[in-house]
């Protein structure tokens, strides 16, 4: 990786601002700790020099000059912490531990003077070193000088070595922030490019590419479960899209080469003066509206199942159920099938009504169409407790067992005993993708039992959320 | 389309497209529109909207590709009278601009429908077939009032789910037809002549 494409990267720069804030916040650090640790050298220094001063001018307030400066001899002679300047009246040295006054003595001098000073002196190994003082010059009652300072080279020698760590420390802040922003890099790099990888096949037209999850839980571990949930989504759909395509070009070419085999049979027929050319156009009429009529409720779930909310309206679902038993009854009853009823009232419900209506009708067509004449169908509707509505329709048919029921549900799926019948094998398959597509179900269950050993009967319920 | 509707005895007048068809319905004299939804340079809803917006109150038949069912409510709302999905059967296409164009002569309330020795009075909800009174269920006096308003036309049997049930779905079998054959047997059994009779390949049709 070249430098300026390694400065583009997030962690780098991310880092390097991270390693800039923490090379300034050690900066404040050190300021404030060299900055509180000189005025508290300081601020000693300055209690230390003062209690000597008191010392020394009490001495010369109750004894005068010469026991002053005696005592000012011995301390000198047995060494310390401090330094003595004594000078007399006329500004003339007395006694002095220093070889060069630090102070000049002014007229305008105020009773106190401060003054801060580096000296020389030796140190243990006679090499010369250069230290630090504090001291102060007062004037005493005689005109004489006091100067009293107090070394404190030792503190500053600390706060140098402070100064020097801590400058080291952020040297190698620094230096490990900068490799340690490198490696995060690089990590995040290949981290990352497990996701860039499944995204390059995707896009290159694998959708089968998953991008791995390791199972930490982090942040790029969530990345990748939902990168892969989207793609199993997009799977699914593509998948579903390529089943409806594949179904309705299988479930088209068998009408329609029987429509074919037909024209043709009914073509060398007219030619032959057997029959009438209008029947046979008839009939291939009658067989191009069944084709239509598939491809238009393959279209349909088609367009449920891609999750397209149907345009919804809210409704009394009771008034449909009515129309729909009005509507089917006649029917049922020329078939020879008790046909009955039992809705209950205030069924409002949030729904395509069309589909909806679609729905019920293929149920209940289902119901008459495979149940012999002498059974009986019955349409249910009601609210549940918990506030779904529930449509049901129970028929005395032969049902459906146990092992086919999710089967019917899906696109051209006719069981045998049903392909006498007229039908596509979408009626069930539309009822559940308007179940789906309006967050409802649809349960099969048997029925009353067996009535005429014509089989166990089929319920079928299509159960819908409530309107909210 | 053209030739069909012509064959059929009508005059129709072709525009290639919404802006040409409106310029032409501008001109007047059409008892029936029938729009394309999508149309170049001006679709369908634009231009039954402009009609409706100039006051021109003749009836439209909007007909739209497969799979746009659910802009039917869009249709009807710009202000078309009658939607069909294509493909159709032109039987069912006929059927219902001839239902179109004859609503426009019934204007005015009417309280008595009469064809033939059929009478229905609309206001005691009764029907008489010469002396005898004929008894109907609630659906089968509605279904027998649309048969009577389009008396000598054709209704196709999606047309009467559309109207009388206010249906848009596919009921599979002869659900229709069942209801036919009921209303037909009280209309016209005991009767000479049979009124009620099946268009092959198209529906139901009253005559007097």
């Amino acid at each position: 990786m070249t430098l300026p494409s390694l400065f583009r990267r997030t962690p780098f720069r991310l880092t390097l601002m991270f390693v800039a804030l923490f090379a300034a916040a050690a900066s404040a650090v050190l300021a404030y700790v060299y900055v509180a640790s000189a005025s508290e050298a300081r601020a000693r220094a300055e209690a230390d020099v003062r209690r000597e001063v008191g010392v020394l001018t009490a001495i010369y307030r109750e004894r005068g000059l010469n026991p002053l400066n005696q005592a000012l001899v011995e301390r000198i002679l047995r060494g310390g912490p401090y330094l003595y300047i004594l000078l007399d009246a006329e500004g003339e040295p007395v006694t002095r531990s220093l070889n060069i006054t630090p102070v000049e003595p002014r007229p305008d001098d105020p009773p106190e003077r401060w003054e801060a000073f580096r000296f020389t002196d030796t140190d243990e190994t006679g090499r010369i070193i250069r230290r630090q003082a504090l001291g102060v010059m007062v004037r005493l009652q005689g005109g004489e000088l006091l100067f009293v300072a107090e070394d404190i080279g030792d503190t500053e020698a600390y706060l140098d070595r402070l100064t020097q760590a801590l400058w080291g420390a952020m040297l190698l802040v620094v230096v490990l922030g900068l490799s340690g922003g490198l490696l995060i890099s690089r990590n995040l790099e290949r981290s990352m490019s497990r996701f860039n990888t499944v995204v390059a096949a995707v896009k290159g037209g694998d959708l089968k590419a998953r991008a791995e999850v390791r199972g930490s839980g982090d942040e790029l571990d969530e990345l990748g479960a939902g990168l892969n949930g989207m793609l199993d989504r997009l799977e699914t759909s593509m998948a579903s899209i390529r089943h409806a395509g594949d179904a309705i070009a299988h479930d088209l070419r068998s009408p329609l080469t029987r429509m074919r085999a037909k024209l043709e049979v009914a073509l060398i027929d007219a030619e032959a003066g057997r029959i009438d050319a209008n029947d046979a156009l008839q009939m291939a009429l009658a067989e191009a509206d069944e084709l239509l009529k598939t491809f238009n409720t393959v279209l349909a779930i088609a367009r449920l199942q891609a999750s397209r909310e149907p345009q919804t309206e809210v409704f009394d679902a009771a008034d449909l159920a009515a129309d729909m038993a009005e509507l089917y009854e006649p029917a049922a009853e020329d078939k020879g099938l008790e046909f009955d009823s039992e809705i209950h009232k205030g069924l409002m419900i949030r729904a395509n009504r069309p589909f909806l209506a679609q729905a019920l009708a293929n149920l209940i067509d289902n119901a008459i169409k495979y149940t012999p004449p002498g059974g009986a169908v019955m349409l249910r509707a009601r609210r549940r407790s918990s506030g779904q509505v529930e449509f049901s329709v129970t028929d005395t048919g032969p049902g459906v067992p146990d092992a086919d029921r999710a089967r019917v549900l899906d696109r051209f799926v006719r069981l045998e005993n049903s392909r006498t019948e007229p039908g596509s094998g979408l009626g069930l398959s539309l009822v559940a993708a308007v179940a789906e597509a309006h967050r409802g179900r649809i349960y099969l269950d048997e029925g009353p039992g067996v009535v005429d050993d014509t089989g166990p009967g089929l319920r079928v319920a299509l159960v819908l959320p409530p309107a909210e | 389309m053209v030739r069909g509707l012509s064959e059929a005895g009508h005059e129709v007048t072709h525009a290639v497209d919404g802006a040409y068809g409106l310029m032409e319905a501008q001109k007047g004299g059409f008892d029936v529109y029938v729009v394309d939804r999508m149309m170049p340079r001006l679709d369908g809803v634009g231009m039954v909207e402009t009609l409706r917006k100039d006051g021109d109150q003749t009836p439209v038949l909007f007909l739209s590709a497969l799979g746009e069912v659910e802009d039917r409510v869009t249709g009807l709302k710009a202000g078309a009278d009658d939607y069909l999905v294509k493909p159709y059967a032109f039987a069912e296409l006929i059927a219902r601009v001839e239902a179109l164009s004859r609503r426009r002569e019934t204007g005015g309330v009417q309280t008595v429908l009469k064809v033939g020795d059929l009478e229905m009075n609309l206001i005691a909800r009764t029907v008489h077939r010469g002396e005898t009174e004929i008894d109907l269920q609630p659906r089968e006096f509605q279904l027998l009032e649309f048969l009577m308003r389009h008396a000598g036309q054709s209704v196709t049997r999606t047309m009467l789910l559309e109207k009388v049930w206010e249906y848009h779905f596919d009921p599979q079998t002869n659900v229709i037809d069942v209801h036919i054959s009921r209303l037909r047997a009280k209309i016209d059994k005991g009767f000479d002549k049979a009124m009620l009779q099946t268009v092959r390949g198209a529906g139901y049709r009253l005559e007097a």
